[in-house]
């Protein structure tokens, strides 16, 4: 190779390793980790009960309250969050560019060889496209804040996360309008391409690293990750039910109770006021219009 | 008996018919540079006729569907068994060799079609007729041989057991025929040789880097080939499609050389980052 050959030819085979690995480590563990929590908004409340708590709510109650729980955990005891959070969407940064650069360096030839194999291979490529898509609006709307993405123009919040949840998804916080059925759509699909998406890859990276080298151990491997993709498609979709399900205003009760027990009823004015005055601003400085067409 | 049924099921295969012409409908290019144009002939079969057989009724009859006197179709063909790959060609849109393409199978029925095309990922020379030698180029830069050139004798061969011989002799059926590049997603064409050592090089490469690397003797060289193939265009380049493997005339498990390369890829790798060569 000669000197003067770019960064990028030079250290080729290195940053290609690095692509495959930031797909699995970070990215994929904290997928794994992130829809089992969000998927505890429809089966906690059966673990609250099986652990005799939380008697006195329902099943959807429950769930709503031990996904609470779980937000706050993550939102106030884990250490380090920002770096945590940076070190991800830097890792997803990195992996979806080079991707992209890398899936357009291949031509698709599906029409004439139409393999099981090539489908995946295509598929690999969209869900990546779409997938990034989705992550963006994602991580935009539901922790950077940009209310001018959410129809309902409501901010998430972690002390509120099932019901601010709720009203990012269904358009309002009065339930589904039009365009929330949209959003709600583009989650489904950005979801399930991103499972996916992280099941085929990691059922190509045994090969890529030479850990499945024999025709029957790629197969084996491939049994291994369906089985885990479903599994993960499992807790996608409940995470989506549970978000598509709860009703904004009976999350609201439950997550408000909890802040009242924990920490007084002053500190749930408070945090109320707070959140009141957020949605006051995002209605006189940003567009109006969104809120007007998405209440009726 | 029961075998040839299994591979050849005749239920669902319409049976061909005798004394049938069938259709040649044709991707010309006049040479390197020339625009493409599409040409049909009508050739009269006869039982066992395959692409070859019929090529040569084109080469000495050459009047189109429409009448119109033309230049004779040039193809580029070897053995006629199967065991060369010269004569490869993408055939109904699928990549195979044409010697062992019977009509019988592809046009059973009177005037049924048959396209015949030029492979896509290689210069064409003339109409059926490509450049391969990227491959050829490939095979240099991956050292695909033993080293047993030198000034003294070096004694006798490494011995080997029988298992380790039939998965070297799977790898050793390669032909260069250039079907597993023509299904690739990943390898494009490339007609500027400049390009060659940057651009994807494909399974066909990589596994006869395997087999040569598998090589008591040829390991010798197994160093050089890794760093081949761990720069640009080398085995992480590969996008899993696997189109590779089921498009392979000589069934060779092209998906297990990658894989395996890809594993002395990542040893060679990390071996070099930190021993520091």
């Amino acid at each position: 190779m000669s000197d003067n050959a770019g960064f990028l030819q030079k250290h080729h085979f290195l940053i290609r390793r690095l692509h495959s690995l930031s797909g699995i480590l970070p990215i994929g563990v904290f997928l794994i980790a992130h829809l089992v929590t969000n998927s505890s908004i429809l089966w906690g409340g059966a673990a609250l009960k099986a652990r005799g708590q939380a008697e006195d709510l329902s099943l959807t109650q429950g769930g709503i309250a031990y996904f609470q729980e779980e937000v706050s955990w993550i939102n106030t005891q884990v250490p380090h969050l920002l770096l945590i959070e940076i070190s991800l969407w830097a890792a997803i940064a990195f992996h979806s560019i080079l991707g992209i650069y890398y899936a357009t360096s291949g031509k698709s030839n599906l029409a004439h060889y139409s393999y099981q194999d090539n489908k995946r291979y295509v598929l690999q490529r969209w869900s990546g496209y779409l997938g990034i898509l989705f992550i963006f609006y994602h991580v935009a709307t539901l922790r950077w804040g940009w209310t001018f993405l959410v129809p309902s123009g409501t901010e998430w919040s972690h002390h509120f996360s099932a019901s601010t949840l709720a009203a990012a998804v269904q358009g309002s916080t009065s339930g589904y309008t039009a365009i929330g059925v949209v959003v709600s759509l583009f989650y489904f699909l950005g979801v399930s391409l991103l499972v996916f998406h992280f099941a085929n890859g990691l059922w190509t990276a045994a090969i890529t690293w030479g850990l499945t080298v024999s025709e029957q151990a790629q197969k084996r491997w491939g049994y291994v990750c369906t089985a885990l993709g479903a599994g993960l498609m499992l807790a996608a979709w409940s995470s989506l039910a549970g978000a598509f399900l709860t009703d904004h205003d009976t999350a609201l009760e439950v997550e408000s109770a909890i802040l009242v027990e924990e920490h007084g009823p002053e500190h749930l004015e408070h945090l109320i006021e707070e959140v009141m005055d957020d949605e006051d601003h995002d209605e006189h400085t940003l567009n109006t219009t969104d809120t007007d067409n998405n209440e009726g | 008996m029961t075998t040839a049924t299994a591979h050849q099921p005749t239920s669902d295969k319409p049976k061909a018919v005798p004394g049938r012409s069938v259709i040649f409908k044709i991707k010309r290019c006049d040479g390197p540079g020339k625009p493409f144009r599409w040409e049909s002939f009508k050739v009269p079969t006869e039982p066992g006729s395959n692409v070859i057989s019929c090529l040569k009724w084109i080469a000495a009859n050459p009047t189109t569907t429409d009448g119109k006197q033309t230049t004779p179709v040039v193809w580029d063909s070897g053995c006629l068994e199967e065991v060369c790959g010269a004569c490869t060609m993408v055939i109904n849109g699928r990549v195979r060799q044409s010697c062992s393409c019977l009509i019988d199978d592809y046009a059973p029925r009177e005037g049924d079609t048959v396209t015949l095309e030029p492979m896509s990922k290689f210069p064409v020379i003339r109409d059926l007729w490509v450049d391969r030698e990227r491959m050829f180029n490939a095979l240099e830069r991956v050292k695909g041989w033993v080293p047993i050139d030198g000034t003294y004798n070096l004694g006798a061969g490494p011995q080997e057991s029988p298992e380790h011989q039939q998965m070297r002799y799977a790898l050793s059926e390669c032909m260069t025929c250039g079907c597993c590049l023509e299904a690739c997603p990943q390898f494009l064409k490339e007609e500027d040789p400049k390009n060659w050592d940057t651009a994807f090089i494909g399974a066909q490469a990589i596994s006869q880097a395997r087999y040569f690397n598998e090589h008591e003797t040829g390991a010798r060289l197994k160093g050089d080939r890794m760093d081949v193939l761990t720069g640009p265009g080398g085995v992480s380049d590969c996008g899993n499609a696997q189109n590779c493997v089921k498009v392979c005339p000589k069934h060779i498990p092209l998906t297990e050389s990658i894989g395996a390369v890809g594993r002395s890829a990542t040893v060679h790798a990390i071996k070099k980052f930190f021993l520091g060569h």
